[in-house]
Parts: structure tokens; C-alpha cells; sequence
């Protein structure tokens, strides 16, 4: 038992101790960011309950919402997204293959798409505006939709706006070669980004669709 | 026998000269982000919130002392003390306090260099000195007054100013406890050097690992209920008011999917600790490895099942016996580790110190603790004393005689490692016989006037219930006061106390084979873990603890240098 030990002892390799190297922190910041995410989907999932909940109790106000608004804008809109990720996947990809160039073209395209999503919603809401459909509780028969409306499409809105932000950082590093050798920071605005697309195809089937 | 090498490498010779520095107390006012200076941070700023609590505690038993109101202006002022008593002790005591072990202990004893991410780490203990002021303020507007719990209406339509500061403040808390606990697991699962297992891994790390999860997937259960809280008193939305369209019952089931596995987020670690100090100070392997990691993890698990027990008189009266099932599941792996820790002892060679009088403390005042929650759990007795003082009773014993108890233990076992100076044993059995005392006769007596029918939340009670009232507020100045001889032991001990080197308890984990305090890269060389962390009383173990001995605490001449 004690010479086991002793040979345990002995039988370690000794890389340099102090830093972890490039793989070992780039696990570590992949890990961390799927953790975030998971606790992000417990929060937008408390605000899609309460959508959920009046879908249920008042049927009329939705149906009511979904004959004046239409779901053209809001499609043309989801498509920006979707497309913007697929923008996403391909300046990973050409970050990957070496291409710094490429890198920074698909990332501000990916930006741009974010961009336009946030304009899409802010016309959006400015229509409803004009319907009388409003955050907070009034006398009209909307607004028990209101805030379970804006609730979790404005908190996605600001997950969208923090993404655009986002990209534009990646873009400052990523011209100045932060990502040539090492594409983690691209890899890891891409996790979110994903994540953001993925609880928009959520709120546009539940609020718009069904 | 065997010849053991030591686990150092080669440099040992030099470093046995060397002094052992600690680090200056001005470290510990700014930013860094050496998990061992955070870990102290943390521990000092929840001590202090450890002392405002109790502050708040002593008034309540000063009003309750006879059943008029006289020490409070209102019953509103009281329910107002009581709402900061439960927030300070719950959201900036207990909960940054296991982040202050968590962070200390958890990197040295998986053999880690510092945690996964060091400026988060920062980050997320710096956002407790706003949370907490941000939250204290709001005793100075128009105070809170819904309890811990803000249960709307009373949160939305009857409380003022102070009651969005303190949502704001715990929306700030639960973003640094989130933001720990990804730290947390990130480290655990990807630090640990090669020849750490998982079955290995020390159980204050299986512990802090469920207790971290449990945080990341329910601290945001949390955010998301304030932000709609906070909604309905700043933007005039209605979700938790019924004449708006809205839902009471929203709240209580999000806060207590929040709520009820966070009083594991109080709990877990402390049951890690015992685990440590029961099995360092009574030389004896732990009964049950493996059985009581996994009972960590399925707790956590069983943990998120039973949050409507909080509400068995609010619910809808078909889901009342799933969920009294559920809440009877949960003692379960809670049985496991109890019956871990006595099997751990049993025949063991005790050593009575401070640390192992509050293990064994914690072990006696948790299982009543434990005993209440399962007759609480049972239906008809909950709501025969639903609201009581049984109730309070209960909780003071799982979260005073369980939680504080371990912090205590852990305390008196970790202080010479983050300090390198033993603290004064005399003090220390002084000071637990104060607190087990005081906490036994402040909160049995509670049972008897809960079941009797006194009311919890109110100022002012029926004269019948006078007598035990007086015993419970002199047991509760008597626990007030055990706090003062702890506070002059820690100062006193840091100072003066004797030198303790690097391992005074003859522990095997590996938060012992380097100096006390640990260099600030935590070992000097790659730590190799012995084969089982509580292996205690082979003679293989006795080799790999003289061979650290000679390591670290071969010079006698060795001082502590400030």
C-alpha cells in the first residue's frame, strides 16, 4: 500500500505550474458560458409561463392580437435572425480556416441582422403602441396582454441589443488579431448568439403561431 | 515500512527556510482576485452581516420580552425588523459565508492553483457591498415590511420604496450567487489535477458542487420572479395582482422553486464540513464515501420537487399529498448522511475539540430540525400549526443549529490554515457551550408555544404565553452574547495565537500539505492527493502525514511573518 503510494507520488508529470494553457482555460470558458445559458433559459422560461398561462385563461385577447397585428413583419423579421446566425457559424468558420477578412465580414453581418431584428421590433411595438396595447395595467380589454407580451419579447430584445454590442467587441479584437490563433471569444459569442436565436424560434411559435 | 516521498518534488530543502508570509491586512480592502483573499473577504463581510442580523434579533426578543409592544414605535416597525432580520441572515450571511469556505477550501483541496475564473470570482464579491447597502437603505425610507418571503399583495400594494430596494438588492445577490456558483463547477468539474478523481475529490467539493448547481438552476427562478416584482411596483404591470388580471399564487410558487433548494444552498455545504471535521477529529475513515457524495446530488435533485409544502394552506388541495410525499423522499439522503456522520464516529479515537463539539453540535440540532420537517411535511399537523412558532422553531433549527453550527466547525478547522495561528481551544469550548445552551433554550421552548398556538410575525401575543417568552429572549441574550467570545478568540488568535504549521490536525486532504497560509500560487510544486481523502489509521496514511510534517514543519525555528 505504502509503496503504491510513494510510486504515485513520484510518477507526476510537471508541466509549467502557474497558468493554465490555451486548451485548459478555453474548456473552462466553454463550460462557464453553457452554465449561463442554462440558468438564462430558467429566467425566459418564467416569462413564457406567465405568456403561456394567459394563453390558456383568456383566449380571446390573443386571437384578438393575432388578427390586428399579422405575422408578416414579425416573420420577416425572425428570418433576419435565423440568417444572422447562419452568418455567425460562417465567421466562426473562416476565423477557423485562418481567414481574418472573412472572419469580420460574417461577424458584421451577423451585427448588422441584430440590428435590423431590433428595428423590426421597435416598429413593432410602436404599432401595438397605437392599438392601445401597453406595459403597464389599464382600463382597456388588452392589457392583461400587454405585459405578458413585452415582458419576455422586450427582455429577448435586450439579449439581442447586449449580442450586437457583443459582435462589435469581437469585431474591435478580432481586427486587431486577438482570434488568429486562438477563436474561443468568437466561439463563445457564438454560443450566445445561438441561444438568442434559438428562445426567439420559442416566443415567435408560441406568441405569434399558436 | 515503507520510505514516502514527500509531495512536494524536489524543492523542499529551500522551502523549509522560508517564513511563511502572510498577506497584509490592507490586501483584504481591495480588489484582487487570489481566491484565497476573496474567501476571507467573504467570510469577514458575512460575519458583519452575521452581527447586524443578530443585532436585529436581539431587538425582536427585547419587544417579544412581554406581550405589549413597548421597544418597537409599530407593529409595522417590528414587521419591518423582522423582514431585514431574515433577509440579512439568509441572502448576506449564510449564503456568502459558504462562499467564503467554498472559495478558501474547495481550490486547495481539489490540488487547483486558484479557481477556474479569478476575475469573476472578484466580480461576483464586490457585488455584495452594493447588494447590501442597496438593501439596508431601504430601512431607511419606508422600510419593507412583507417578511423575507415579500409575498404580494403585501410586497405590491402595501409596502413603500424600501420594498423595491430590497428586490433590487436581492436581484444583485442572486447575480453574484449565480456568477460563484459557475465558478464553482467550472473548477470543480476541469481543475483538478489528474490523480484527483471524482472519487477522490474531498466531500466539502461534493458538496459545494450540488450546492452550486442547485444555485445556477434555481437562483434564476429568483431573478425572474423580481423582475416581475419589480415590474409591478415600478411599472405599473399586474402579474401578481388578481384585480388586474394577474396571479398571488405566481409569486409563492416561483419564490419557493427558488426559495426551498436554496435552504440547501444553506445546508449542503455545511453537511460537507461535517463530513471533513468529523472524520479529521475522530481519526476514523468516512462511513459511506460514496453514498453520502451521491445523497448530495440527489438532494439537490429531490430538493426542486417539494417547493409547495410552503404552501399547503394556499394550494389547490389535490397537489397537497404529492408534494407531502415528495418533502417526505427528501429526509432520505439527509438519513444517509446522518447516519454517515455517526457511523464515522463510532469507535473512533474523539478528539473533543471546538471544531468537533460544533460537528457534534450540528448533528444533535439538526436531526430535530430534520424530525420537524418531516412532521411539518405531514399534512394535518402542518396546518394545525401552520404559521406558529413551531414553524420559526423549525427553521432556526435547521438553519441556526444546522448551518451556523457547521460555520462555526468550519471555522475553528480552517482558521490556522488561512492564518497559520491556532485559536484558543478554552475560548472555543467556551463559546460552544454558550451557543448550544443559548440556541437549545431559545428555540425548544418555541416547539411548545408554536403547538400552543402563538402566532409567528406579530408584536404583540397572548398573555398566557409570557413566561416562555422571557426564557426564550434571556436564552436568545445569552446566544447573543456567545458571539462576542468567538469575535475576541478570532482577533485575539490571529495575533497572538500559537503557530499552527502546515498541518495541526494531521488531516489527509491536500488543503494541508502546504503552508498556513498557503504561497499564493497555493502549493509550490504539484500536489499529489493520497490515495483515499479520509483514510485515516493505515499506516500508509501515517507515512504521507509525517512526510508532509517534514515537508513543511522541519524547522522549528519557523516564524509567522505579517
Amino acid at each position: 500500500m505504502a509503496e503504491l503510494t510513494a510510486n504515485q507520488l513520484h510518477a507526476v508529470a510537471h508541466d509549467d505550474h502557474g497558468h493554465l494553457s490555451e486548451e485548459e482555460q478555453n474548456d473552462n470558458l466553454k463550460l462557464g458560458v453553457w452554465l449561463y445559458l442554462a440558468s438564462e433559459i430558467v429566467i425566459f422560461s418564467i416569462m413564457i409561463v406567465g405568456y403561456i398561462l394567459l394563453r390558456i385563461n383568456e383566449p380571446d385577447v390573443v386571437a384578438h392580437a393575432h388578427e390586428e397585428l399579422g405575422v408578416g413583419l414579425v416573420t420577416a423579421n425572425t428570418f433576419v435572425l435565423l440568417a444572422s446566425s447562419y452568418f455567425m457559424v460562417m465567421g466562426l468558420r473562416a476565423m477557423q480556416q485562418g481567414n481574418r477578412a472573412g472572419m469580420l465580414r460574417w461577424i458584421g453581418a451577423t451585427a448588422l441582422g441584430g440590428t435590423v431584428f431590433l428595428i423590426g421590433q421597435y416598429i413593432e411595438y410602436s404599432e401595438l403602441a397605437h392599438l392601445g396595447i401597453v406595459l403597464g395595467y389599464s382600463e382597456s380589454q388588452w392589457s392583461t396582454l400587454g405585459m405578458r407580451f413585452y415582458a419576455p419579447t422586450f427582455f429577448h430584445g435586450a439579449h439581442v441589443f447586449v449580442g450586437v454590442v457583443w459582435a462589435l467587441e469581437v469585431l474591435r479584437r478580432g481586427a486587431k488579431g486577438r482570434y488568429d490563433h486562438n477563436p474561443i471569444g468568437i466561439e463563445m459569442f457564438g454560443l450566445y448568439w445561438h441561444f438568442v436565436d434559438v428562445v426567439w424560434i420559442m416566443l415567435f411559435t408560441l406568441i405569434y403561431l399558436v | 515500512m515503507a520510505t514516502i516521498a514527500v509531495p512536494l518534488g524536489a524543492e523542499i530543502e529551500s522551502h523549509e527556510a522560508e517564513a511563511v508570509q502572510r498577506p497584509a491586512l490592507s490586501e483584504y480592502l481591495r480588489w484582487s482576485v487570489d481566491h484565497k483573499i476573496i474567501g476571507v473577504q467573504y467570510g469577514v463581510a458575512s460575519f458583519l452581516f452575521f452581527i447586524i442580523g443578530g443585532a436585529m434579533a436581539m431587538l425582536i426578543r427585547l419587544e417579544l420580552w412581554t406581550p405589549d409592544l413597548d421597544v418597537m414605535v409599530s407593529g409595522a416597525a417590528y414587521n419591518s425588523l423582522f423582514t431585514m432580520h431574515g433577509t440579512v441572515m439568509i441572502f448576506l450571511f449564510i449564503i456568502p459565508m459558504w462562499a467564503a469556505f467554498g472559495n478558501f477550501v474547495v481550490p486547495l483541496q481539489l490540488g487547483a492553483k486558484d479557481m477556474a475564473f479569478p476575475w469573476l470570482n472578484a466580480f461576483a464579491f464586490w457585488l455584495i457591498p452594493p447588494a447590501a447597502i442597496v438593501v439596508l437603505l431601504g430601512y431607511f425610507v419606508t422600510p419593507a415590511e412583507a417578511g423575507w418571503t415579500s409575498y404580494p399583495p403585501l410586497s405590491t400594494l402595501f409596502s413603500g420604496d424600501g420594498q423595491t430596494l430590497w428586490a433590487l438588492g436581492a436581484h444583485l445577490l442572486g447575480i453574484s450567487s449565480i456568477m460563484g456558483s459557475i465558478n464553482f463547477i467550472v473548477t470543480i468539474f476541469n481543475m483538478r489535477p489528474p490523480q484527483m478523481t471524482i472519487w477522490r475529490m474531498p466531500l466539502l467539493c461534493w458538496a459545494v458542487l450540488a450546492t452550486s448547481i442547485i444555485a445556477v438552476m434555481a437562483t434564476p427562478f429568483l431573478a425572474g420572479a423580481l423582475t416581475l416584482l419589480l415590474l409591478d411596483r415600478v411599472a405599473g404591470t399586474t402579474f401578481f395582482d388578481a384585480a388586474g388580471g394577474g396571479d398571488v399564487l405566481l409569486w409563492q410558487n416561483i419564490f419557493w422553486f427558488y426559495s426551498h433548494p436554496a435552504v440547501y444552498i444553506m445546508v449542503l455545504p455545511g453537511m460537507g464540513v461535517l463530513s471533513e471535521v468529523l472524520s479529521v477529529h475522530s481519526r476514523k475513515p468516512v462511513f459511506g464515501y460514496r453514498m453520502v457524495g451521491l445523497s448530495s446530488m440527489g438532494i439537490a435533485f429531490v430538493g426542486f420537487t417539494v417547493w409547495a409544502h410552503h404552501m399547503f394552506t394556499s394550494l389547490q388541495p389535490e397537489l397537497r399529498i404529492p408534494f407531502m410525499i415528495t418533502t417526505m423522499i427528501i429526509a432520505v439522503p439527509t438519513g444517509i448522511k446522518m447516519f454517515s456522520w455517526l457511523g464515522t464516529i463510532w469507535g473512533g479515537k474523539i478528539r473533543f475539540t471546538s471544531a468537533m463539539l460544533f460537528a457534534l453540535g450540528f448533528m444533535s440540532m439538526f436531526v430535530i430540525g430534520g424530525i420537524t420537517g418531516v412532521m411539518l411535511a405531514a399534512l394535518p399537523f402542518d396546518i394545525h400549526v401552520h404559521d406558529t412558532y413551531f414553524v420559526v422553531s423549525h427553521f432556526h433549527f435547521v438553519l441556526f443549529g444546522g448551518s451556523v453550527f457547521a460555520i462555526y466547525a468550519a471555522l475553528y478547522h480552517w482558521f490556522p490554515k488561512v492564518t497559520g495561528r491556532m485559536m484558543n481551544e478554552r475560548l472555543g469550548r467556551i463559546h460552544f457551550a454558550f451557543t448550544y445552551f443559548g440556541f437549545l433554550f431559545t428555540f425548544f421552548p418555541m416547539h411548545i408555544v408554536g403547538m400552543l398556538g402563538m402566532p409567528r410575525r406579530v408584536a404583540v401575543y397572548d398573555e398566557a404565553f409570557a413566561n416562555w417568552n422571557q426564557l426564550i429572549s434571556f436564552s436568545a441574550f445569552v446566544l447573543g452574547f456567545s458571539t462576542f467570545i468567538v469575535i475576541y478568540n478570532i482577533i485575539r488568535s490571529y495575533y497572538r495565537g500559537p503557530v499552527a504549521g502546515a498541518n495541526p490536525w494531521r488531516a489527509l486532504t491536500l488543503e494541508w500539505a502546504t503552508t498556513s497560509p498557503p504561497p499564493v500560487t497555493n502549493f509550490t510544486d504539484d500536489p499529489i492527493p493520497f490515495e483515499d481523502p479520509y483514510g485515516y489509521g493505515t499506516e500508509a496514511s501515517a507515512a504521507y502525514l509525517d512526510a508532509v510534517e517534514a515537508a513543511f514543519d522541519g524547522n522549528e525555528n519557523r516564524t509567522i511573518l505579517d
